[in-house]
């Protein structure tokens, strides 16, 4: 049984001009190699400019990776068409006032995907679309809002229900709690927990906040520089880390009152 | 009907609507919005109304002031000209002529340019080059120049003009709608879509054309200035419509050695461009601000 995401030897590497006619490689991130399996939560985690953003929009597809490969199910990303990468990888986008179309409601932003992705015909996709929202916990009156009409957490809930409206394997989360005031961020970190309980996705979610890391992650991996310095079991890392980079992330977030 | 109606209405506003709405408040605009469709529908109408022909020739009144100054005729409201023609018959005339150009060149411009500048966006490699580059080198001419040489290659008539003036001011209408939609293409929603497998045509319907309205008003308000201005100019050159057309410019041309005997021949048709074009520009920008404020 293969795992749900294998990453081997991804690189990313973007050209700059350093002169008039010269140029740089400038190494984002990489090589990097790592797995992951159903159902799993994986932290990435580092300083920033470490490539944890490259890293997940290489996985999502925004970017191409300059070399290695990504298998899903055992089966290499490139062969799969744009609707079979889709149907199994999703992200969500770091801001979701700005990844919402303003001019759109809410049902033909959550319709776009099906509407691309699947067969299905009006009534199922608008069956589908009410079912996504009331898992994500909005009413279906909200088909007919449009963006600007909603509060910053339901904008985050409408763009988790159009990352799960595809039923996807595995949901990419770029740095999407740090918008959030701390209230609102566990309202949208339970409802994470609770999809992922009902529906056995896989998340692979980018943080700053190491409280939040130890609370949703199963495996962290630590970024520096591009390279993975640190890879393991939450518990392993947050109690007994091994590299110096990863002490330091851990004791940002320790604060005196806790001691 | 809504279960939960936390904003208390019967229908949820869109977009366009609550910027109508905002648009409604500005009395400016609004008037100016009227006063163009007023100018538009009666230059169209006018053969129809006006009691004179603009051709009709009458030698017992050639000359003759508005009707408001001394020696003036109510027969004829803004006086008549050496061969005893009616200025208000012929100023419609040349409105038609002028107006319904510039609306025409605006319409197919803006039509061509944003499908050719939304091509050179959306595609890469040598189709974008070739799209957007090469009509880079045009700009360095300026349009009225190109018009002129577009002109004197085709020969002098008022369709003519017409193609003339589109192609020369064709490439500042692709280099304008390009860089507006490649702003556009950054933005996270587009990116999205992108990601969901999007065609570039269900991308440019959905995802930037409702994005770019505040832009594109811009855009389209300079390219009618432009276009009335080159119409009145070249037909001030003799380049545009031919008698017995009658366009505002060549009427200014017309009555140019007529200046000290009357000098009215030459002061309305310079007031009718000046605020054909006012209008307009207090319009756009009407509606401009009022894409804004409904935006933010």
């Amino acid at each position: 049984m293969p795992s749900l995401l294998k990453v081997t030897n991804l690189c990313k590497s973007f050209t700059q001009p350093s002169g008039l006619f010269t140029t740089r490689e400038k190494v984002a991130y990489g090589p990097v190699s790592f797995s992951i399996e159903a159902g799993q939560t994986l932290a990435v985690v580092g300083e920033s400019g470490s490539g944890k953003s490259a890293l997940v929009r290489t996985i999502a597809g925004v970017l191409k990776a300059t070399s290695g490969n990504i298998f899903i199910k055992g089966e290499p990303l490139e062969s799969l068409s744009s609707q079979q990468r889709c149907l199994s990888v999703r992200m969500i986008f770091q801001d979701p006032s700005s990844s919402l179309n303003p001019k759109m409601t809410v049902g033909k932003i959550l319709n776009a995907p099906l509407e691309l992705n699947t067969n299905k015909n009006a009534t199922e996709r608008h069956d589908k679309i009410i079912e996504t929202l009331k898992l994500v916990g909005l009413l279906p009156d909200y088909l007919a809002f449009f963006p600007n009409m909603l509060s910053s957490v339901q904008k985050h809930q409408v763009a988790i229900a159009r990352a799960m409206i595809l039923d996807p394997d595995i949901i990419l989360a770029d740095e999407i709690l740090t918008t959030l005031d701390i209230s609102l961020r566990f309202k949208i970190v339970n409802l994470l927990l609770k999809i992922q309980r009902e529906k056995g996705t896989s998340y692979i979610f980018v943080a700053h906040n190491m409280h939040l890391v130890k609370h949703m992650s199963d495996q962290i991996m630590v970024l520096h520089q591009g390279k993975i310095i640190e890879k393991g079991p939450t518990a392993t890392i947050c109690e007994h880390p091994q590299q110096e980079q990863t002490k330091y992330l851990l004791l940002t977030h320790q604060p005196d009152y806790r001691k | 009907m809504l279960i939960n109606n936390g904003f208390n209405e019967d229908k949820i506003q869109s977009p366009l609507r609550y910027i109508w709405s905002i648009f409604k408040g500005k009395s400016i605009a609004v008037v100016a919005m009227w006063l163009m469709i007023i100018l538009i529908t009666t230059s169209i109408l006018s053969p129809w109304f006006m009691p004179h022909s603009p051709l009709t020739q009458d030698p017992e009144s050639m000359l003759l002031p508005p009707y408001w100054a001394k020696g003036g005729n109510i027969n004829h409201i803004l006086g008549t000209d050496d061969l005893g023609r009616d200025t208000l018959s012929r100023l419609f005339q040349g409105l038609q002529f002028t107006l319904g150009g510039a609306l025409t060149i605006t319409f197919f411009v803006a039509f061509l340019g944003m499908v050719i500048g939304a091509g050179a966006a959306l595609t890469k490699g040598v189709k974008a080059s070739v799209l957007h580059h090469l009509l880079d080198a045009l700009l360095a001419i300026p349009s009225l120049l190109s018009a002129l040489i577009l002109i004197t290659i085709f020969g002098p008539s008022y369709t003519n003009c017409l193609i003339a003036i589109g192609l020369s001011l064709l490439p500042q209408f692709i280099r304008a709608s390009y860089i507006v939609i490649e702003q556009e293409l950054s933005k996270q929603y587009i990116v999205a879509l992108q990601l969901d497998g999007a065609t570039k045509t269900r991308l440019f319907r959905y995802g930037i054309l409702p994005n770019i309205l505040e832009p594109t008003i811009t855009i389209l308000n300079r390219l009618f200035t432009m276009s009335i201005i080159e119409i009145a100019t070249l037909g001030f050159l003799g380049f545009g419509a031919q008698l017995p057309q009658t366009e505002l410019g060549s009427l200014i041309a017309n009555s140019m050695e007529l200046i000290y005997l009357s000098p009215w021949l030459v002061t309305f048709p310079g007031l009718a461009i000046f605020l054909v074009i006012v209008i307009v520009n207090i319009f756009a920008e009407g509606l401009r601000h009022a894409v804004i404020e409904g935006e933010e």
